[in-house]
């Protein structure tokens, strides 16, 4: 295919993740592709990029933790440059006291330090794991493959096959499971631990990237989808070179398989003839024809952006307008000259998912604070270290550190401008309870609040998820009731964002589905 | 007086009020509890709303009877029925249809809204001119139904039977357009009858009988802009007059004067009814329900059910309840509207319609029809029962079938 041709099978808006996997299946069945993206990189979140000169990190999404092998061997991302400096990275909840506490699944030494807070929660922990995993169990094939949604009785054939794993669970944990659905996560944790920390551990994990607080209903629920999602993927990972490194080498694939990649090439909008996609217009005018358009954009600005509201019926167009997208979230990245000191830490420790939740109150605190448009006094956060397992990212002997700040004000009173320095200052404060050294090894460090991650990641309200992660927004109603099959309402067009069925979290699955649902539509026809 | 003589002249009087009261008490004192209102009122029965002709309605009513329409009050019979039936049919009839919602739709994508909101294009509709307007919901069926005028080549105004604004606000999501409910500004009057466009011009109306069906303009009549439009529901030769709330009272004494000579009567509700149904046009609320509001959803009709096919232009850009629709237009419905003639006394009560042994629909408002000299009926019947055109009956009291006729709707025809 030539280098400025416009008419293709298949168009797909978004270069990040999830529009590279489905281009990438779309170009494995034989379909002429260009992805279309208004950054400069592909990539879009998941992307590395340089702190300041040779300190690299991954500047917006740092781990990938849902993204499936059969992706990778599907698309040979081996072949085309993907390895992974680490797949295991434990869950450290950190204590100022040093008395640190690992989530993983049942070693002993683990149990031991989570009865160092509060004798019972060892036991505790060991069961809760258990419990878990057998609702995973459950979840999964719900998100194994796209929503059955074509035929007139497919509520009833998901109904049965609930209800017939729901069965196989046992009296005693569906009863457990029951209470869950609804429950908020504080007081699923309430009846299962004593434990501060523990509790603010799991409580910060099952609302990071949405808004909510730990006693929201039904962030029980999201616990379980989130970690449902993850056993889809190959563990907390992270590949060598960041993120980036990962849609790097699903482009290189894309592009091995034929699909054209064109960058700076901002979507303005997607054209709608007689119902049908048409092509999509660029910002500069430009137009491109295929049959098939494919957007990662968020549904919302999908639909009632670039379609525009008036191709869709009332009902549909008001269903989309109602997506809850308000969690926002913003980054602190820091180059670091030599790895600061947490007290007790070991070695796995150090290149562990940190996260700091010192109790439920501070995350409350901390949603709270973003619902008032305010700066939370102590951020909650989410923090790895990712030059520990990939020395390359930063000098020898020097380190990267990357942040998550979940729970941010998109608008935040005073303006962002007035608050940044603030936020930076508390977020070097909190951390530098549990690394008393850190502000002596910060050599450069960023911000990126919830507008500059909008601004250059094209995340519609800094949402990581492209829409709250809550049981209403979920499987069957992801994006909105009636629109899980990827489309639906005009042909030819299919969201295959993290907006889509089975959500946010680096996992490729949306743009996967998306595509297959999409050739599975052209070939019954 | 003494307490004796006291005593007997009360007897005295209890033993007349047995006499002559009707409460025939034997001199037991009436209790009270018979003087108690027995009715306990509905919920949302009382009705404060007045429509700004609401004193000139009153000095004309004989009967006091009046009706609710959308939460006003506005008469149900000003002296008979038969009266004010002849006056529609062969004199001219003034009424009051304030009450009817009526919105703005403004703007620079007014034209593309409208192509959404409703069943049919409307950028083929002229200034100055008015075309029947259906609202779909998404499932296919109809919310309400009304008429759109065009006034500018970005302002419309919808006049419909009842209050959406949270549907059109929906649906204007996207578009760069302003809806707004001005029914409160806006005193509307219908002026039916043979004689109507005399009593226009003897009002100050030049030509009015130029304007032909669906047409409207502005005028000044006695100096108050009026927007007339002849449009209606009633068949015949009927107008609509749209004017300012303050100015409405002056404009109804002024048309009812100018009518004098013609025998011109105000005409209420019931009178309006029984010519809405000779001219076969349904009637949201009784023959079917809004797809909004209805409490059973078996209640509500689609615009093929109720013959409005030719209303509903599929092959064009999305509207609502276009998959709906077009599913239904495949498939065809499965109970249709349908009109009715039954020889039968007037006022008789009717039940159930039925084809030999089973039933087969139902009667959803009938009335006698003193033109035509017959009852005539509006009846939901299931599509697979239609396919004989004659054979169906009506239940009636005493559990009696009478033979009905299927009749082709509008009724009454007017040359």
């Amino acid at each position: 295919m030539s280098e400025d041709a416009l008419q293709y099978d298949a168009i797909v808006i978004g270069a990040g993740h999830n529009g590279l996997v489905s281009a990438g299946y779309l170009a494995k069945a034989g379909k002429t592709v260009v992805v279309l993206d208004a950054a400069e990189f592909v990539g879009g979140a998941a992307r590395t990029a340089e702190i300041s000169p040779d300190y690299q990190v991954s500047t917006a999404a740092h781990l990938v933790s849902s993204f499936p092998r059969r992706v990778e061997k599907d698309l040979k991302l081996s072949k085309h440059g993907l390895s992974w400096a680490t797949k295991d990275m434990a869950t450290v909840a950190l204590d100022r006291d040093g008395k640190h506490i690992t989530l993983s699944s049942g070693g002993k030494n683990d149990l031991m330090k989570i009865a160092a807070h509060a004798a019972r929660d060892g036991d505790a922990w060991k069961q809760f794991d258990a419990r878990m995993r057998k609702y995973v169990k459950l979840l999964a094939p719900l998100l194994e493959g796209p929503m059955p949604q074509t035929g007139k009785d497919a509520p009833s054939r998901l109904a049965t096959m609930m209800a017939l794993r729901l069965e196989k669970l046992g009296p005693k944990d569906l009863r457990a499971f029951m209470q869950l659905m609804p429950s908020s996560v504080a007081a699923l944790l309430d009846r299962n631990f004593e434990g501060d920390l523990i509790k603010g551990a799991l409580s910060l994990d099952a609302t990071l990237g949405n808004h909510a607080g730990p006693h929201t209903p039904g962030t029980g629920f999201s616990l379980v989808y989130k970690r449902a999602l993850e056993a889809m993927g190959q563990g907390v990972g992270y590949p060598v070179g960041g993120t980036g490194a990962l849609t790097e080498a699903l482009a290189t694939s894309a592009e091995a398989a034929g699909v054209r990649i064109r960058l700076e090439s901002p979507v303005n909008q997607i054209i709608i003839e007689d119902g049908r996609t048409k092509g999509v217009r660029l910002e500069d005018g430009t137009v491109f024809e295929a049959p098939l358009v494919m957007s990662s954009a968020d549904p919302k600005t999908t639909c009632l952006d670039l379609v525009g509201a008036r191709h869709f019926e009332a009902p549909v167009a008001t269903h989309l307008s109602r997506i809850r997208m308000e969690g926002a979230t913003a980054k602190v990245n820091l180059a670091l000259e030599g790895l600061p000191t947490f007290k007790n830490f070991t070695d796995k420790e150090y290149g562990g998912r940190l996260l700091i939740a010192p109790d439920m109150g501070t995350v409350e605190r901390s949603f709270t604070a973003a619902k008032r448009g305010e700066l939370t006094l102590e951020p909650v956060m989410e923090l790895v270290i990712p030059s520990y397992h990939d020395p390359r990212l930063a000098p020898m002997g020097h380190h990267v550190m990357s942040i998550v700040l979940p729970n941010m004000p998109y608008e935040i009173n005073g303006g962002w401008e007035a608050q940044r320095d603030m936020l930076m200052k508390r977020v070097i404060d909190t951390v530098r309870e549990y690394a008393p050294d850190i502000s002596h090894k910060i050599i450069a460090g960023e911000l990126l609040t919830p507008p500059e991650l909008e601004e250059s990641f094209g995340m519609s309200g800094a949402h990581w998820h492209q829409g709250n992660m809550s049981f209403d927004q979920l499987l069957a109603f992801r994006p909105a009731p009636g629109m899980a099959n990827y489309g639906g309402a005009v042909d030819g067009l299919y969201l295959c964002g993290a907006g889509s069925h089975p959500g946010g979290g680096l996992s490729g699955l949306p743009g996967k589905f998306a595509a297959e649902t999409a050739l599975a539509r052209e070939k019954s026809k | 007086m003494t307490d004796r003589q006291d005593d007997q002249a009360l007897a005295d009087a209890a033993i007349d009020v047995s006499r002559d009261s009707p409460l025939n008490g034997a001199g037991v004192a009436p209790d009270p509890a018979w003087f108690e209102q027995s009715v306990v009122e509905e919920p949302f029965s009382r009705h404060v709303l007045t429509t700004p002709l609401h004193l000139d309605v009153a000095a004309e009513s004989r009967t006091n009877r009046w009706v609710d329409w959308s939460g006003y009050t506005v008469a149900d019979v000003y002296t008979s029925v038969d009266q004010e039936y002849d006056a529609l049919r062969t004199r001219a009839a003034l009424s009051d249809i304030s009450p009817l919602i009526k919105y703005r739709v403004s703007g620079r994508e007014a034209v593309p809204f409208l192509n959404r909101l409703l069943t049919r294009s409307v950028e083929t509709l002229n200034i100055d001119r008015a075309a029947r307007a259906i609202l779909c919901a998404g499932d296919g069926n109809i919310i309400t139904q009304g008429m759109l005028f065009r006034l500018a080549e970005e302002e419309f105004r919808l006049v419909v039977r009842s209050s959406h604004l949270d549907w059109l606000e929906q649906s204007a999501i996207g578009f760069d357009v302003r809806v707004e409910d001005v029914s409160g500004t806006i005193a509307g009057l219908s002026l039916a009858g043979p004689a109507a466009a005399k009593v226009l011009a003897a009002a100050g109306m030049e030509k009015p009988e130029a304007l032909s069906k669906g047409e409207a303009r502005w005028e000044q009549l006695g100096g108050m802009p009026t927007y007339v439009s002849r449009t209606g529901m009633m068949g015949g030769t009927e107008y609509e007059l749209w004017t300012d709330p303050s100015d409405a009272s002056v404009l109804w004494r002024r048309l009812l004067d100018a009518g004098r000579t013609q025998g011109i009567r105000p005409v209420g509700a019931a009178a309006r009814d029984v010519a809405r149904l000779e001219n076969g046009v349904a009637l949201e609320g009784v023959d079917y329900q809004s797809a909004l509001t209805a409490f059973d959803s078996a209640d509500t009709r689609t615009p093929y059910d109720l013959s409005l096919g030719g209303l509903v232009d599929l092959e064009r850009t999305v509207f609502n309840g276009q998959k709906s629709l077009s599913r239904v237009a495949d498939r065809g419905s499965a109970s249709v509207l349908v009109g009715l003639e039954l020889a039968l006394a007037e006022g008789a009560p009717i039940g159930p319609v039925c084809m030999e042994e089973s039933r087969v629909g139902q009667v959803k408002s009938h009335a006698w029809s003193p033109s035509l000299q017959c009852v005539v009926a509006l009846a939901v019947i299931e599509a697979s029962a239609l396919g004989a055109s004659d054979g169906f009956t009506v239940e009636t009291a005493g559990s009696s079938r009478q033979p009905v006729k299927l009749a082709k709707r509008p009724f009454l025809r007017f040359s």
